[in-house]
């Protein structure tokens, strides 16, 4: 496993050139305002963590007038919810949700399993550290946090989604090979998924100088094409 | 009729104001279902965050040409049907293209949608599509019978005459009171049309992981987001022309479609799903037979 530590790093943020017209930015402004004020979730409930979700979103709680709903898939939503422990097994289905999702996404991890392995952290068949794998941009720790916890997280990442500050799905295209370093150490080097992040990063010009590295090199040396699946009936 | 740049105004202006107002009742249907279910409910600007938040989104997923075309048919079906339905104060061209056409129109955002979630080749999607295309067949059987039972009663199918002869002759001559029967069988059209509980065959979060939505993601959401608002402006205001005499001025018009719209809405929260067959044989069943017995009296 590579030894360097994401967690520190900062997003190469292009320069923006200041320009006095006050006006340049309203639209900027205006959709990343939008963008804090409507989030759609996937709950991905791989743990005890999902329990707290329904009361969040019920009566009691009552997510959606902070304009916080549910989605099914993960083409339509924007920020996955990751609630409790990953298993090695479940890591790569929740690998496979993120890269599908459309940017700009957020990761959020509930509860201590997240974080560090919580009391999986002797578990051969657990992954202890969620942002070795995929970049998390906010935890939520506690066995298992209160809905109220869950809710000032969210209000949390709104905050800084206002701000323009929650940009570490950005990291995903530019140190791709420390992710997919991370996730071959697991997976073993035969893993690919549908998804061509690389190809993204180039056409979207989110390319870093860390996307590309030994470990894309042995992804691209094992890449089979996609093929359509056979129908059967 | 000459063409004037008053009617290319009109025909202009009347889509950005059904636009308007059905970003507020997809407002108001989200505030009603919330305070059914006891919540707070979404703040006032909620649809349009939605929307804008879609729209700018940074990597947009197409699967294709087709899928690209599908929304913009989508959408566009119901952006022409909105000219062809006239408002307190501008008519558009709702005086050539009349009922028959409006009709057409508004199954054109269904096929959009056919041909636009058939490129993704996703099997929940195809399910769903399928499904969808089920209940318009089922609902369209009630809808054309009652529409023909309206133009049978005003002997028009132009919009512009059917409101102006309901305006004339207040309450009395309302198409609610000359049919209740096909009143209340349009009604029942309009719920299913809607697409919400117990009708909400094609849109099953749970099931089919709410089928032709399911690859749609940004701006095809987004422009799925647009075209339901402008769904629910078109079934209300359709049958507020067709039932309860358009509208004499803004205010009666607002009240009437916003409270049209809130009967289906209202059932539609207290309900779960039938099924697809359940669907076809129950809309093929009361509606249909409650838009005959209409038709029989508004004929004798």
């Amino acid at each position: 496993m590579s030894n360097t530590d994401l967690s520190n790093i900062e997003v190469n943020q292009k320069p923006v050139a200041k320009r006095s017209n006050p006006f340049a930015n309203v639209f900027n402004e205006l959709v990343s305002f939008c963008r804090s004020r409507s989030m759609f979730m996937l709950h991905y409930c791989t743990g005890c963590g999902a329990i707290e979700l329904p009361p969040a979103m019920t009566s009691r709680f009552d997510m959606e007038r902070l304009g916080i709903q549910p989605m099914v898939t993960p083409r339509q939503a924007d920020i996955l919810l990751i609630t409790g422990y990953v298993s090695i097994k479940t890591l790569k289905r929740v690998i496979l949700t993120y890269e599908q999702m459309g940017a700009p996404k957020y990761v959020i991890g509930i509860c201590s399993c997240t974080v560090n392995g919580g009391m999986y952290w002797q578990s051969y068949a657990t992954a202890k550290k969620l942002d070795e794998y995929i970049p998390v941009d906010l935890y939520i720790a506690g066995c298992m946090p209160r809905p109220e916890a869950v809710i000032e997280g969210l209000q949390q990442l709104m905050a800084k989604i206002k701000t323009d500050e929650a940009n570490s799905w950005k990291k995903y295209y530019e140190h791709y090979d420390y992710y997919l370093g991370n996730q071959q150490h697991l997976f073993g080097n035969n893993w690919q998924t549908p998804t061509d992040i690389i190809g993204e990063a180039k056409t979207y010009q989110l390319e870093g100088p860390n996307t590309l590295g030994e470990h894309t090199k042995i992804l691209e040396s094992v890449q089979r094409p996609l093929e359509p699946l056979e129908m059967k009936l | 009729m000459q063409v004037t740049l008053l009617t290319i105004m009109e025909v202009i202006l009347m889509p950005i104001v059904a636009f308007i107002i059905g970003l507020f009742m997809v407002l108001m249907m989200r505030k009603l279902a919330a305070r059914l279910q006891r919540r707070v409910g979404p703040p006032l600007f909620q649809p349009l965050f939605d929307i804008v938040k879609l729209y700018g989104k940074q990597t947009q997923i197409s699967h294709g040409m087709i899928h690209d075309i599908g929304i913009i048919m989508a959408v566009g079906g119901y952006v022409a049907a909105e000219a062809l339905l006239p408002v307190p104060g501008m008519d558009g061209i709702a005086a050539k293209g009349g009922l028959i056409t409006l009709a057409y129109l508004t199954m054109v955002p269904s096929l959009g949608l056919a041909l636009g979630v058939g490129q993704c080749a996703n099997p929940n999607g195809s399910i769903g599509i399928s499904r969808a295309l089920t209940s318009m067949l089922a609902y369209d059987i009630p809808f054309i019978i009652v529409i023909f039972g309206v133009a049978y009663q005003f002997s028009s199918t132009n919009l512009v005459d059917i409101i102006a002869t309901q305006q004339a002759g207040g309450f009395s001559t309302w198409g609610i009171s000359e049919m209740p029967v096909l009143a209340v069988a349009g009604l029942f059209a309009m719920h299913a049309s809607l697409g919400k509980q117990p009708f909400e065959i094609y849109i099953a979060p749970a099931e089919i992981a709410t089928g032709p939505m399911v690859e749609m993601g940004g701006k095809f959401l987004g422009g799925l987001f647009v075209m339901q608002s402008f769904q629910l402006y078109t079934a209300s205001v359709l049958y507020v022309s067709l039932f309860l005499g358009g509208g004499e001025n803004w205010i009666t018009f607002l009240l009437k479609s916003f409270g049209v719209l809130a009967i289906p809405v209202v059932i539609a929260y207290l309900f779960p799903r039938y099924r697809t067959d359940d669907l076809v044989r129950l809309v093929w069943k009361w509606p249909v037979m409650l838009a005959l017995i209409g038709i029989a009296f508004v004929m004798n």
